[in-house]
């Protein structure tokens, strides 16, 4: 192992410094359309700080989803490396990257993705289940989770008995039980009117506050305002890369 | 590369270490997905049970009503008390062929054999005769009556190697058979519709006919098959001969002193027969020498392929209802694609996600196990009524650990459709 590691002095030079908890370097995620091959993705390269609120920005077919789901983890680039948090994922199997999702990332969908016909309470254990934590802890932690977004007496109730924001927050507890070390957001106010997406975007904001690192992917522009920082994807390559705050 | 290495070795250090809880926690989560199923799909998951329910119940029927014969045969036909064969015209357990060729040739054993083996025979312990009184008389006491009695005339000997036992009075004596007397031991089936709240001791009933004084009455046994096993009257061989029949055909039952005396005994009983019968060295015998274990063998025999019939069955219905499961599992995973790919998204592994829909497969066909059992007990409770029936423990266990190991076998592709599931995929789909 550690004559591996000597011999290969160039790539330890790659892992990202300290601080550092995403970076994707020439990213290429390629689809085979038989005849044509469709680049998704092109020569993608950033790097993520810990805390930082970064929103990835587009118009829809521009690689922003494909983007996010190789931030999240869902799938592997057809080409370039990823980093998250000191692991280079880009190179793992379906069960290792299912390890990663569980404890490095936190998941926040448009249309919730909540399991009907599970509790509040329940939906938040899942990513613990998924984790081995055993019962009374895990227990513990989703209650926790669930009073941090102020869920704290909607525990027992199913998806169907909340409103959209409500729901929306369990699923933003959901993707904080575990500790991930990003909360990678996707559209998340897409299903909620104005009033309640700002008030989802509040939490975000708390979130961030509290020394969280978000992920924010949208194609609107007030809600990309929020973030510290906006990647603008446009034909599968980074546009620009801009601070705002 | 030896960052990859590094990444992967630490994250299989940390998986391994969860890995035994993870599974009991993934468990007991599926177990609960199982139920919840169930419960939210009542009708559809009755349905899809319905073969396995058959199967189980059918499995458990057969066994039961084997199981109950077989307690039968060995309480009531077989058991002759303690080391007693039985000399008789017929064997009692025999194929078809070898009874119709015993029909033809097998001789009557009489009251002179009985003399004969009694003066002869060495060493035994007991040595009794005993004939039916052919067709059943009716009995009478004062004006009521019982239709087909078993009248048996006996010789004294007989109470001590039958499972009649005295409960009151006495079985009749040496002198009252020497002399021929009518006097009569009975079964309470006698004693409860004749003397419901009288002594019968000493009052005379009338057998056929004639006038027979009660001596004895014997303990309850209870009924088998349906049919009353107190519903008998006892009286000496020597009145049998006198008033109903002069050569009763008998059955003449020997008891060895021991288990180890037996086989020498029946020998013994073989070889005075076969030249009492003149017969030549190579004819078989032409009587039958009884004994429990024999007969408890041959019938063994007989519902070993009756069981090994009711699995076959068993084995179809159980197929059918496994390949129903497997269907209606490959729908469940079809219906729960998105939840499949929450699930991924949340961290479940390829294997976490086999282990749920196997699980839920395997509960939801032990659940018809169970249902099976339940139906199977009702089922054998109702054929004791008319019939005999017994559910063995054993059949509940092989009942349960049958359909759960159905389930999981036809779970496993299905469950396997599910875990090969792309997380992005399964999350495009309409949940």
């Amino acid at each position: 192992m550690s004559s591996r590691t000597l011999t290969a002095p160039l790539q330890q030079t790659m892992t990202p410094k300290d601080g550092v908890i995403i970076r994707t370097e020439n990213l290429w995620k390629t689809y085979d359309m038989g005849a044509v091959q469709v680049h998704a993705l092109c020569d993608v390269s950033f790097d993520i700080e810990r805390g930082e609120y970064v929103a990835i920005m587009g118009p829809s077919g521009s690689g922003k989803s494909t983007l996010m789901n190789l931030i999240g983890c869902l799938d592997t680039p057809t080409q370039g490396k990823y980093w998250l948090n000191g692991r280079l994922v880009s190179e793992l199997s379906d069960d290792e990257l299912a390890y990663i999702r569980n404890k490095e990332i936190g998941f926040v969908f448009q249309t919730f993705n909540l399991l009907s016909r599970a509790t509040a309470l329940h939906n938040v254990e899942l990513p613990l289940i998924y984790s081995g934590t055993p019962a009374a802890e895990r227990l513990e932690r989703a209650r926790e989770a669930l009073r941090k977004v102020e869920l704290g007496d909607r525990m027992h109730h199913k998806p169907n008995e909340l409103s959209g924001g409500q729901r929306q927050r369990v699923a933003i507890a959901r993707a904080l039980v575990n500790e991930p070390s990003i909360i990678l957001a996707d559209e998340p106010t897409g299903n909620l009117d104005s009033a309640t997406g700002d008030e989802i975007m509040n939490l975000f904001d708390r979130l961030h506050q509290a020394g969280n690192t978000i992920v924010l992917v949208t194609h609107e522009h007030d809600i990309a305002a929020r973030a510290h920082r906006i990647i603008h994807i446009r034909d599968g390559k980074v546009a620009r890369d801009e601070r705002v705050k | 590369m030896a960052t990859l290495a590094r990444a992967r070795s630490l994250i299989h250090e940390r998986a391994r270490r969860l890995e035994a809880a993870s599974f009991w926690v993934m468990a007991r989560e599926a177990f609960w997905i199982a139920l919840e199923g169930l419960r939210t799909h009542k009708l559809r998951s009755f349905l899809t049970l319905l073969g396995v329910v058959i199967a189980t119940t059918t499995l458990i029927v057969v066994m039961s009503i084997i199981n109950g014969m077989n307690l039968y045969i060995a309480d009531h036909i077989a058991n002759l008390g303690a080391n007693v064969f039985v000399l008789s015209q017929y064997n009692w357990a025999t194929s078809d062929e070898e009874w119709i060729r015993e029909r033809h040739r097998n001789k009557p054993i009489l009251m002179d054999d009985y003399t004969y083996l009694r003066d002869v025979l060495s060493g035994y312990k007991n040595i009794g005769a005993s004939a039916w009184v052919q067709p059943s008389p009716q009995v009478k006491y004062k004006n009521q009556i019982i239709y087909e009695v078993n009248v048996t005339g006996e010789t004294p000997s007989i109470i001590e190697m039958e499972q009649e036992q005295v409960d009151y009075g006495r079985f009749f004596s040496e002198s009252e058979y020497e002399h021929s007397a009518s006097v009569c031991f009975i079964g309470t089936d006698l004693v409860e519709k004749f003397f419901p709240n009288v002594d019968p001791i000493d009052k005379v009933i009338f057998v056929g006919g004639q006038p027979f004084r009660v001596v004895g009455v014997a303990k309850h046994i209870g009924s088998t098959l349906g049919q009353s096993q107190d519903n008998f009257v006892q009286i000496p061989l020597t009145t049998l001969q006198k008033l109903f029949s002069a050569r009763p055909r008998m059955n003449i039952h020997i008891q060895a002193q021991d288990v180890r005396q037996m086989a020498a005994l029946e020998d013994q009983v073989r070889a005075v027969m076969r030249s009492r019968h003149h017969l030549p060295y190579k004819e078989p015998d032409d009587f039958g020498l009884n004994a429990s274990a024999t007969i408890l063998g041959v019938w063994e025999q007989l519902t070993g392929s009756i069981f090994a019939g009711g699995i076959g069955i068993v084995a179809v219905f159980m197929v059918v209802g496994g390949i129903v499961i497997m269907n209606i599992m490959l729908a469940s995973v079809t219906e729960r694609t998105h939840e499949i790919g929450i699930r991924k998204s949340l961290g479940a592994r390829r294997r976490d996600i086999l282990m749920q829909f196997v699980i839920e497969s395997a509960v939801m066909a032990a659940t018809g196990g169970l249902i099976g059992i339940l139906l199977a007990i009702g089922v054998a409770k109702l054929v004791d009524v008319f019939f005999t029936a017994s559910v063995p423990v054993k059949a509940i266990l092989i009942g349960i650990a049958l359909s759960t190991s159905v389930g999981l076998f036809f779970g496993i592709y299905p469950a396997r459709q599910a875990a090969k599931l792309n997380p992005i995929e399964a999350l495009r789909t309409d949940g």
